[in-house]
């Protein structure tokens, strides 16, 4: 039996070497990604939104190649479109991503792609489903997914608890995706956020200077690093 | 899908496939399809959008053609395969054509990118058109790169190319929201001779093509940084410098004399002004 | 059914390996003449599709009659330079006098010889006058094969340049006008034009050549000017008149 390197870049593909998140709370959900799309070293988007609306009060989070979930997403929206002019009720979370899920399932020697669907329905209120590369479908009460996301999973496992507001929710995926983007070369740029509730979708945006910031070195460097730079561009005229 | 022959399916022929890979195989060299190692640009400014690229097409490190057009439609930039360019956005045009008529509304350029979009990824990205599209429809200017395996990507400038990031750094200094027509012109043209300068595969001149919801102008050539210079020598050979092995002449010109069997040629003359009156 | 599941590149096995060759691109020229000699390239040095400098000589004084040019991969070009330069220099301190141009070829032969198992990647042309002379070019392969010529083009655009050469100082494929005959050796202002049009015309269709040319012509002992003056900026390397005469002369060339 032969199996294709699945999780292998084709050459000139571009990629979401990415930081994605969802996390749910009591009355919604708050999805964030980062928002760098690279081909090999180069940055192609640097303010690229991969936070993707599939339908009113569902959305997902694309990691992998940057065609084939566009693709995926593009065809979800498509069934989700028809699925609420059929039945005249927007459809379920769970619903879409068993979408995704079946297409990232049946055509896994052709895709790469590892997706977070999120968002709010009638049925269950707010819910969040990881779909990994190659398929498979895991409801969790928060996920991460990219390249970054390894770099965070002890931090999400440590703060993590139940029964958060949408402030706090909103401040730990900030916080989760700032420590992604800073350990990670293929993530980066800034954040881009949205709250899901009943009552609608809201839009955040932290630039990319404005970054949850943690332990810089201060101690070991200096508490003026300007300074000490200084002295270093000295000392090289001097040399 | 229908076609207009019964014999022979539509879309790509792949009837040599078996054939080229056994050639292949035996180590003869695959034909390269000319490549346009190349610098394009969109820019999105006040009043819509303006296209750039350069003009070099090269085959290998050899310049193919030192005035090629790249703005392969008046909204379309083309980079990469230089015939798969073409094609696609020629199909895609004369599809956008058709579905304007038979909604008979006009044709919108999410609808352009839609469909560019979905036929590069039914190809997985072995159609290599790398492609900028920008335009103004009755939602307003968009503009648009697309990458050959069918991401897209919506930006208020963008490059691509082996010249975008040389094209890129000067987007990324000079670029503002809501410039001026001349400036964007200005910044494009800038941008475009910075991949013509620091890019081996592109060079020669500037086309910039501007898209605003009244019209559409083509500047063919708006910069010509490289004029060719004139040579030291002329190369005129003189006649008899090529040798032949034997000569041929023919005559083409047929001579024909005129004999009039009735009466004489003064005669035929007045019978035909005689015609004429008649 | 087989549990063993192979992935691709576990089929295929690849090794990496570091390269330790460049291409640096750019192309040399060299055409001798009855008592003179040009040699020629352009200053543009690449590595891929990116111009790592628009001026990088590729063409060296050796001596006062002798003249170096190297294309191919640039560091090696330039180490290999300076190890000539060092070796014609221990021959002065030997001998008191520079050493003949035919025997610089061959201890360039032996140079890359030596090298034979891990070679120099660069492609040399060497151009001077000779003891009796006469105007020579020397043309060489990596590995130090070598042969005296007329003219001879190397390096990226050899192919544009070389057919041009041989139909305009070889007369190849062109039958002289009844009653005249092809002349053996070119004037210097003749030979001069040719060197130049070579390089317009290799930046017009070859993306690896451009920015600028440098020419070195050489003159034999007691020739005139002659053929020099019409070209304007030809700067003089030699401090007198006597001896062999070293000229430089600089032509811009298109940047894109």
């Amino acid at each position: 039996m032969n199996t294709v390197d699945m999780q292998q870049l084709k050459a000139g593909e571009v990629n979401l070497g990415t930081s994605i998140m969802a996390v749910q709370f009591d009355k919604g959900v708050v999805i964030g990604a980062d928002s760098r799309t690279t081909t090999g070293s180069y940055i192609a988007n640097r303010v690229t939104d991969k936070l993707t609306h599939v339908h009113d009060r569902v959305y997902c989070c694309r990691s992998g190649s940057a065609a084939d979930t566009q693709a995926v997403a593009d065809i979800v929206h498509y069934y989700l479109q028809m699925y609420s002019q059929q039945y005249g009720a927007p459809p379920s979370v769970h619903t879409a991503a068993t979408l995704f899920e079946k297409l990232c399932y049946e055509n896994k020697d052709q895709l790469l792609a590892g997706i977070i669907v999120a968002g709010w329905d009638r049925e269950v209120g707010p819910s969040v489903y990881n779909i990994p590369v190659g398929g498979g479908l895991f409801r969790q009460p928060w996920a991460i997914g990219g390249s970054g996301s390894t770099y965070v999973y002890g931090y999400c496992d440590a703060t993590y608890q139940e029964g958060w507001g949408k402030d706090e929710t909103v401040n730990f995926v900030k916080n989760t995706l700032a420590l992604a983007m800073s350990r990670d070369g293929s993530s980066g740029g800034v954040i881009r956020l949205a709250v899901i509730t009943e009552d609608g979708v809201e839009r955040l945006f932290i630039p990319g200077n404005e970054l949850p910031r943690f332990w810089e070195g201060k101690e070991v460097l200096g508490q003026d690093m300007n300074k000490t730079f200084t002295h270093l561009a000295q000392m090289e005229i001097e040399a | 899908m229908d076609s207009s022959n019964i014999y022979k399916k539509s879309g790509f022929d792949f009837s040599n496939q078996i054939r080229n890979n056994f050639l292949a195989a035996k180590g003869v060299p695959v034909p390269k399809a000319t490549s346009t190692g190349t610098t394009i640009v969109g820019c999105l400014f006040k009043d819509g959008i303006v296209l750039g690229a350069d003009t070099r097409a090269t085959a290998g490190e050899i310049i193919a053609d030192k005035n090629c057009e790249k703005v392969v439609n008046p909204s379309c930039c083309g980079a990469g395969t230089a015939a798969d360019t073409e094609f696609t956005t020629a199909l895609i045009s004369s599809n956008l054509e058709l579905h304007s008529l038979s909604t008979g509304r006009k044709p919108r350029v999410v609808t352009a990118m839609t469909m560019l979009k979905q036929m590069l990824f039914q190809y997985q990205g072995h159609i290599g058109a790398a492609l900028v599209l920008g335009g103004v429809d009755v939602t307003g200017p968009h503009l648009f790169t697309i990458h050959p395996h069918g991401s897209t990507d919506k930006l208020p400038y963008v490059t691509m190319g082996s010249g975008s990031l040389a094209a890129m750094a000067v987007f990324e200094a000079g670029w503002k929201a809501g410039m001026e027509r001349q400036e964007a012109i200005d910044l494009v043209s800038a941008a475009i001779s910075a991949g013509i300068f620091n890019d081996l595969g592109s060079g020669s001149n500037v086309d910039v093509c501007v898209i605003t919801k009244e019209r559409t102008d083509m500047l063919r050539n708006y910069i010509k940084p490289n004029e060719r210079v004139t040579k030291e020598r002329h190369y005129k050979f003189t006649r008899g410098t090529t040798a032949y092995q034997s000569e041929n002449i023919r005559k083409y010109i047929v001579d024909e004399s005129i004999t009039y069997l009735t009466g004489s040629a003064t005669t035929a003359t007045t019978a035909e002004e005689a015609m004429d009156v008649s | 059914m087989s549990h063993y599941t192979r992935t691709q590149s576990q089929q295929h096995p690849t090794q990496r390996q570091f390269n330790p060759y460049t291409e640096n691109g750019g192309t040399i020229l060299a055409i001798a003449g009855a008592d003179f000699s040009v040699i020629a390239g352009d200053t543009r040095q690449s590595e891929g599709y990116s111009i790592q400098t628009r001026y990088a000589p590729k063409v060296f004084k050796l001596t006062d009659k002798a003249v170096l040019a190297v294309n191919g991969f640039a560091a090696d070009g330039n180490m290999f330079v300076k190890k000539v330069k060092q070796r014609l220099e221990w021959y002065r301190h030997a001998h008191s006098k520079d050493m003949p141009l035919r025997s610089i070829a061959r201890l360039i032969q032996t140079m890359l010889y030596a090298q034979r198992f891990f070679p120099y990647y660069v492609y040399n042309i060497l151009g001077g006058i000779e003891e009796d002379g006469t105007g020579a070019v020397y043309s060489f392969d990596p590995v130090g094969s070598y042969e005296r010529e007329a003219c001879r083009a190397a390096g990226s655009a050899q192919s544009l340049v070389q057919p041009f050469l041989d139909n305009q100082i070889y007369f190849k494929n062109q039958t002289p006008v009844l009653g005249t005959s092809h002349p053996t050796h070119l004037p210097l202002r003749h030979v001069v034009q040719l060197v130049i049009d070579s390089f317009t015309s290799a930046t017009e269709r070859h993306i690896e050549v451009g920015d600028g040319v440098e020419l070195y012509i050489i003159l034999a002992r007691g020739r005139g000017t002659q053929g020099l003056d019409s070209f304007k900026d030809v700067q003089e390397l030699t401090p007198h008149a006597e001896g062999e005469r070293l000229f430089v002369l600089r032509r811009e060339l298109k940047k894109d």
